[in-house]
């Protein structure tokens, strides 16, 4: 069996999809997705925080809190979008057909396509745990700095774990971006990024352990407070185990969405 | 009817037409209002205070923005995908008055946006949704919705003139919501930045709104602080009357950079182009 | 400068000199920020300016009632110079009266006497429905709306889809599309209609029911028809007069008889063969140094169409047996040999020196000679 086939296919889909989203990702594009959008996101989370305190309804960590949680939350744009966009950017440009015809092992291509956002998002968690630093005041003094990369790392390479998942799934949806603004808007809410998932209704708290970032954000807030790499590893594990199950899932459902395509002949109608 | 009104009609038919058999394309515009609004309440859950009717109604002029910046800022490119610009500039009618149509279109669906939120709001939060002024109240958020579509006419000019409009789009969506106090004071946001929210027409009619639901304490205070909280209805005038003022002059605006964007597409033949 | 009031009832559609250019674009990749500003520096050194001609000091006179044919290759300025009539570019220099009314002073007044018709996939509103799709046109042709609904069924009845008029345009093919494009172009029955391509991309039964309804136009209503086409024999079939374009440039105006007698019959050899071998075209010139003109079109072995070596020129038919025997010791099979009996395709090569009209064309050609 030939094993160097597969990685060249793993490391070529890697660099297609980073080249990809320049069709779309200019310059201009890219100022907007880095620089000014974890800006506003998080100015907007942190000045309700601030309104928060200057009513008397909530205690001046808040905004340490919040501004920690939208810089992991960043990653998401990369991760989870990026991702989704890019693996049904075929069905939309009218490729996939002429993909799916090739003789190249899928798995490979689906996540090799994934990885190279992973470094990505890492850079704009970077930029915004920059903005919480000089724009808000955020005491970063504590970080255990090692366990804070591999803990961005992680969360990065689940997310996009995540991404593949959701691509998959929207597959058999016409508009890929109706799944990529909701499942990443969704987080917000879900993965305990400006309060605790124990603030959730009971019923829907489990739905954030479904999410790779929740572990993630937690990861990281105790990684800035001083926590070793040693003491999260726990729930860098917990999120690894659903990184990979999202991986496969997502795999699956790009599988079968061929097996379907092939049967009905309507891969793009689908 | 007059033809400019006419034209305005049915463009607006036309945008709701396609809304009806096609409408999963404003989800992309109404999630992030609805999940900010959702952080919000549930970050306001525990404080003491009208807090949740200010969240919704935060959101609700969050959602109106988007649409508006989604929406109308692409109303030229819409023609452009559909493959119809051509045949509509080549058609004896104003183009302007094609996008104004659907600009009240697309604030009308942020204006539905609004109510959907305060109902779902209402709902899950129990958020009591008493406003002190039903009529006033009514008329300010119509109003607003006016001034936020003349805004949205401004972008669907501007948005012609570069391939990146999604940059534009992108880039502009957070900072308005940051900027127009939204979702907290703006006296908060740092003295530089409050130029850019007086400027904005929905900074005033989000605190008219404010006001005619009886919420005096969350006004930006601008009118307030110069004419006593107990003339709160004075406030609320003024309010109107400086977002009406705003609105025409990005109508003046808006026609003018028509007409300059128009000329300069038929010119160097970028109005056709894919 | 054009007198509207002095030709409005002999021309409906007058150009003087027009002229259009187009600045080069390059496509910018991730860096092409830094390239351009290399590429603006070298074309600045060499003395010209990155621009693109695309009408050329146009003249034209198109008659009241005329069907005109606009003939010329892709890129040779058919569209740029409808668009220029139908308002929507606006030229760089020159002038353009539309059924009296100048171009760019006023533009509302064209618009109003035109139907715009331009072929490909998407002009219409697919999600909507063709009565949609037409009412909507027509309340931007300022019509009232009884005479609008009352138009538009006529349209649609005269289009034979008055029973699918409620349907979506997406489930329509694109033939009929292309029917709705022409009744929206009709709603407000303007005098004079401007067509791109209309039949582009159609299969020949819509080709021939969209030809014959252009005809029908022109006959029995007495519109000012422009039609602008790559496919010669549409224009060789349809129109009173054709224009020949090339580089933005018209080569000649007349009809279609007096344009092919301009090739005369012995000045005209074509030689159809399969698979010609590389170089031939060269090795040919060499041998008939005499002749005008010498050029291989290549066919497309997939639509089984074959190449044609065209020998256009005074002692053209003398280079039979040359030209043969150059073939048969390359062992070229020959399908067929014509000699006289020139087409509007001999007289576009030879009033442009050998350059040809698309692939599309001359399938085109070879399928409708087949029917």
């Amino acid at each position: 069996m030939n094993l160097l086939n597969p990685i060249r296919l793993f490391f070529s889909s890697a660099v297609f999809s980073f080249k990809a989203q320049f069709g779309w990702l200019n310059p201009p594009m890219w100022f907007t997705m880095k620089v000014v959008m974890p800006l506003s996101q998080m100015a907007f989370f942190v000045f309700v925080g601030q309104f928060l305190i200057t009513t008397g309804n909530a205690h001046p960590d808040i905004i340490a809190y919040m501004a920690i949680g939208n810089s992991m939350m960043m990653l998401s744009w990369n991760t989870v979008f990026s991702v989704i966009n890019i693996t049904s950017n075929d069905k939309w440009d009218g490729t996939l057909p002429l993909m799916l015809a090739t003789p190249a092992h899928r798995l490979p291509v689906f996540v090799g396509r994934a990885m190279v956002h992973v470094l990505d998002g890492m850079l704009s968690v970077a930029i915004s745990f920059a903005y919480a630093l000089f724009l808000f005041g955020v005491n970063f003094g504590n970080t255990n700095t090692l366990a804070l990369i591999v803990a961005v790392f992680l969360t990065s390479f689940t997310m996009a774990g995540f991404g593949l998942l959701i691509g998959g799934l929207s597959f058999y949806y016409r508009d890929p971006m109706v799944f990529a603004n909701i499942f990443t808007f969704i987080l917000l809410i879900f993965s305990g990024i400006n309060f605790p998932v124990q603030a959730l209704p009971q019923p829907l708290q489990f739905i954030s352990y479904i999410f790779p970032l929740t572990y993630g954000v937690d990861a990281g807030r105790k990684a800035i407070a001083g926590q070793t790499l040693f003491d999260i590893a726990p729930l860098l594990g917990q999120m690894l185990i659903v990184g990979f199950i999202s991986i496969i899932l997502g795999y699956v459902f790009f599988i079968s969405f061929e097996h379907v395509a092939r049967k009905t002949g309507r891969i793009e109608a689908v | 009817m007059p033809q400019p009104l006419r034209v305005i009609y049915s463009a607006f038919r036309l945008a709701m037409l396609h809304w009806i058999v096609d409408p999963q394309w404003v989800i992309p515009n109404v999630i992030a209002p609805f999940v900010f609004t959702f952080v919000a309440l549930t970050l306001f859950k525990e404080a003491s205070g009208p807090f949740g009717l200010y969240a919704v109604l935060g959101g609700g002029m969050m959602g109106m923005w988007g649409n508006t910046l989604y929406g109308s800022g692409f109303a030229i490119s819409f023609e452009k995908w559909q493959g119809t610009l051509e045949e509509v500039e080549a058609a004896p009618s104003n183009l302007l008055h094609v996008i104004a149509g659907r600009s009240v279109s697309n604030a009308l669906f942020g204006l539905t946006n609004m109510v959907a939120i305060l109902l779902i709001a209402s709902a899950v939060f129990r958020v009591p949704l008493g406003v002190a002024n039903p009529i006033l109240f009514g008329v300010s958020m119509v109003l607003t919705l006016l001034s936020v579509s003349a805004l949205g006419l401004i972008f669907a000019s501007a948005f012609v003139l570069t391939r990146s409009a999604q940059v534009f789009t992108n880039g502009l969506e957070f900072p308005i919501y940051v900027v127009s106090g939204s979702m907290f004071p703006i006296a908060l946001l740092p003295f530089w930045t409050q130029p850019a929210s007086y400027i904005l027409g929905p900074t005033w009619g989000i605190d008219a709104i404010r006001l005619a639901a009886g919420q005096e304490n969350a006004s930006m205070a601008f009118w307030l602080d110069k004419v006593g909280k107990e003339n709160a209805f004075l406030a609320f005038w003024l309010d109107l009357g400086v977002m009406l003022l705003i609105t025409l002059a990005y109508l003046v605006i808006a026609a003018v950079l028509f007409k300059m964007v128009e000329t300069k597409s038929r010119r160097d033949g970028s109005l056709v182009e894919a | 400068m054009v007198n509207a009031d002095e030709d409005k009832s002999a021309y409906s559609i007058q150009t003087v000199d027009l002229t259009k250019v187009f600045a080069k674009k390059k496509h910018r990749g991730v860096l092409g920020f830094l390239r351009r500003n290399v590429e603006k520096e070298k074309s600045k050194s060499e003395g010209g300016e990155a621009v693109t001609i695309a009408l050329d000091r146009v003249n034209l006179k198109v008659q009241s009632g005329e069907l005109f044919g606009l003939l010329g290759p892709n890129g040779a300025g058919k569209t740029t110079l409808v668009k220029c009539l139908a308002t929507i570019l606006i030229p760089d220099g020159g002038t353009a009266v539309v059924n009296g009314y100048d171009v760019l002073k006023e533009t509302t007044m064209v618009r109003a006497s035109i139907g715009l018709v331009v072929g490909g996939e998407r002009t219409l509103y697919w999600k909507l429905t063709a009565r949609d799709n037409l009412m909507y046109f027509a309340s931007l042709y300022k019509m009232p709306r009884k005479e609008a609904k009352n138009r538009v069924n006529e349209l649609l009845e005269m289009m034979d889809l008055l029973d699918r008029a409620d349907e979506r345009l997406e489930d329509y093919s694109t033939g009929m599309r292309q029917k709705i494009a022409i009744a929206r172009a009709l709603l407000h029955n303007p005098p004079i209609l401007l067509l791109d391509e209309p039949t582009l991309g159609l299969d020949p039964t819509f080709s021939r029911q969209i030809r014959n309804q252009i005809r029908g136009l022109c006959r029995d209503e007495g519109k000012t028809i422009l039609l602008a086409t790559h496919y010669m024999y549409e224009a060789d079939e349809m129109c009173d007069r054709i224009a020949i374009i090339n580089n933005g440039q018209i080569a000649v105006v007349d009809s279609s008889n007096r344009l092919k007698a301009m090739v005369k019959e012995r000045e005209l050899v074509e030689v159809a063969c399969v698979n010609p071998p590389v170089g031939i075209e060269a090795e040919l010139k060499a041998m008939c140094k005499d002749v005008d003109i010498v050029t291989l079109i290549q066919g497309d072995e997939a639509k089984s169409t074959p190449s044609r070596i065209k020998i256009i020129g005074e002692g053209a038919e003398e280079h039979i047996g040359t030209v043969i025997d150059a073939l048969r010791r390359k062992k070229v099979q020959i399908t067929s040999l014509n000699v006289g009996m020139p087409t509007l395709e001999d007289v576009f090569i030879k009033l442009t020196g050998g350059a040809k009209l698309t692939e599309g064309g001359e399938a085109e050609t070879e399928r409708h000679e087949a029917q």
